[in-house]
């Protein structure tokens, strides 16, 4: 090897350290969205922020690797003690590939695109779609499920997996869509012990994500 | 002028692991491959999310086996699929719990795995949810876009579909050769070889 000039290491290549894991490089694609990340929140290295909005994160808050929060629709805001998962992704487009943007409230202020509420959970490749939607608290949204633009979700709701809420819908507390879209109504009494549960589970991930908000910022 | 072969789409190990290199593993150090594994690209597989208490009755004087995610041999990941290891509360501590695959599993593409223990030869299709802590026994066919819930145990020589899933017909004798999936091992990788006629 020449000694005149420092072998250069391509960012690509992987050997003198042991690898921990294997991540392809994330494409950042679009503007860095502005962000307001409480201090105490979890965001992995290779989430996705993109979009000219705000995205604010609140505290205790697990944002997963490759989760994707897109405020090209407007502000997104995610709940204290929120777990998103891998490959969610809050603030998506429709099927049609169009950002909704949310209707303003009476006193004329942006909806902005999502709302999450404080112990909100969205699994694994989930999708909440822009234009003022909103998830109520303690609501799990399942594996694969979709939210259409512009609906309101209740609290301590439960969507089960690759079920879809369509655009505009409002959805009442303690609404359980299961199989298809049958609904019910969850009676047990059980949204403390969630929310108890929840806490300890981000206790556990805090942990286990390395968080790196100052990537964002 | 690069000094090393031009490179493939895959990284294949001495075991015969084929891993895409688009393939997204978090937490390597955690995740035991039986060997002639292919995992294709867009693959997540979440070895980060390891045990945080040690199991109860663990084999006194062992090295401390943090395995997140074990996968058996011939194991084909599809596209897109996603393991990752189910957790809950225990004795009042949130902790996960490790996934283990058998041999000769097939997961479809865009497929979420989060079941406890998935035997040898299952078929599972495309776009289906595996539950927390769902047991799958050996030779299940699950169809696509089942929904298995949690917990929920398969027998084995099942066929289940449905959202949520339910057991809708049995494997029919003579059937079972069709889990074999050496050869659908030998059709991809860096010198994929045509399929056998």
């Amino acid at each position: 090897m020449s000694s005149a000039t420092p072998s250069p290491v391509p960012s690509s290549a992987h050997g003198h350290h042991k690898r921990h894991s294997i991540l392809p490089a994330v494409s950042q694609s679009g503007p860095k969205p502005p962000v307001q990340f409480s201090s105490s929140c979890t965001i992995a290295d290779s989430a996705l922020l993109t979009g000219p909005h705000t995205i604010i994160v609140s505290t205790e808050s697990v944002i997963h690797p490759r989760a994707r929060l897109e405020s090209l629709g407007g502000r997104v805001t995610v709940g204290r003690r929120c777990i998103v998962h891998e490959r969610a992704c809050l603030g998506a487009a429709d099927l049609q590939g169009r950002y909704h943007k949310g209707s303003p409230d009476k006193e004329g202020r942006s909806m902005g695109a999502v709302t999450l509420g404080d112990y909100v959970t969205v699994e694994v490749g989930a999708q909440v779609e822009s234009g003022g939607t909103v998830i109520g608290e303690g609501t799990t949204v399942g594996i694969g499920t979709r939210v259409g633009a512009g609906a309101v979700v209740g609290k301590h709701c439960t969507l089960t997996a690759n079920s879809t809420v369509a655009a505009g819908e409002v959805i009442p507390d303690y609404t359980v869509i299961y199989s298809n879209g049958l609904r019910r109504i969850d009676r047990r009494g059980v949204s403390e012990l969630k929310n108890k549960a929840q806490a300890r589970q981000i206790d556990v991930l805090r942990r286990m994500i390395p968080s790196n908000p100052g990537k964002f910022q | 002028m690069s000094r090393r072969p031009p490179r493939g789409e895959y990284i294949e190990t001495d075991t015969g692991n084929k891993v895409a290199r688009k393939a997204t593993l978090v937490g390597t150090q955690n995740i035991m491959l039986g060997g002639k594994t292919v995992i294709q690209p867009d693959v997540m597989i979440r070895g980060d999310l390891a045990r945080t208490i040690p199991p109860a009755q663990s084999a006194s004087g062992g090295p401390a086996n943090n395995t997140a995610v074990a996968i058996g041999r011939y194991c084909f990941l599809s596209r897109g699929c996603c393991l990752r290891p189910p957790g809950r509360m225990y004795k009042g501590v949130f902790t996960f719990m490790p996934l283990r695959l058998g041999d000769h599993v097939f997961v479809g593409p865009g497929t979420v795995v989060q079941a406890a223990q998935i035997g040898n030869h299952v078929h599972i299709g495309g776009k289906v949810v595996i539950g927390e802590f769902a047991i799958i026994k050996d030779y299940v066919k699950v169809l696509d876009g089942s929904v298995v819930p949690p917990n929920m145990v398969i027998p084995s020589f099942s066929i289940v579909a449905g959202q949520p899933a339910r057991i809708i017909g049995e494997i029919p004798e003579g059937g079972i050769e069709a889990f074999e999936l050496r050869d659908l091992y030998k059709t991809v990788g860096n010198n994929p070889q045509p399929t056998a006629p």
